[in-house]
């Protein structure tokens, strides 16, 4: 579900948003998948980060109000840094190279290694989404 | 001023919409409140949760009903 009022008739829990770097790198949209994959396995609601980076008051408002997960590629963490822009600070931060996943501007192996970033990430992630 | 409450229709959109017109009408400015029920239009927005309020299109509030005291402080 995309949007949840809060406390309303589905709702009785805190709202997960999960944004991803999406970064032009392996890693970085292995990020991306993730942040899909979980999204479809109903453990929060995919997030615009750009939307952050964009100073949109509105993703900055739906940030503070929900409880979020950051997926960055890299230790750059440019995702995480976007957040702290507007002193917003991430329930779980995962980098992707934390799963072994080594950053690379080569795209062959990129399903083995969202699978091998997914296994990793899940026991992380935590909670669900308010309606899931 | 326009004040844009932002929510698909539910009892909490409408509480939060009758504390704005409060707050509007116990401040005496010149404000219009305006519903805003489409959920492209509102996604557009940015807003995650409902419901949600902005003021003159930007987003001030999201996911609670603010009392007409809370929306005051904003106007």
């Amino acid at each position: 579900m995309i949007m949840a009022e809060q406390g309303g008739c589905c709702c009785g829990g805190e709202k997960t948003l999960i944004a991803a770097c999406s970064g032009a790198a392996n890693t970085g949209q292995i990020a991306n998948r993730l942040m899909l994959a979980l999204d479809e396995m109903g453990k929060g609601d995919a997030f615009c980060l750009a939307g952050i980076g964009a100073d949109i008051s509105g993703f900055i408002a739906s940030a503070r109000a929900a409880r979020t997960v950051v997926i960055d590629g890299c230790p750059v963490a440019c995702g995480k840094k976007a957040f702290a822009r507007h002193n917003l600070s991430p329930a779980v931060h995962l980098t992707v190279t934390d799963a072994g996943v080594k950053k690379a501007h080569d795209y062959a192996n990129i399903d083995a290694e969202t699978r091998q970033a997914l296994a990793w990430a899940l026991p992380r992630v935590g909670g669900a989404s308010c309606c899931g | 001023m326009k004040i844009q409450i932002l929510g698909t229709g539910c009892p909490k959109c409408k509480q939060l919409t009758a504390n704005a017109e409060r707050a509007v009408q116990e401040k005496g400015l010149a404000a219009e409140v305006v519903k805003v029920t489409d959920l492209n239009e509102i996604m557009n927005f940015g807003v995650m949760l409902t419901p949600a309020l902005a003021i003159d299109g930007t987003v001030k509030s999201v996911g609670k009903v603010l009392t007409a005291e809370e929306i005051k402080a904003l106007l």
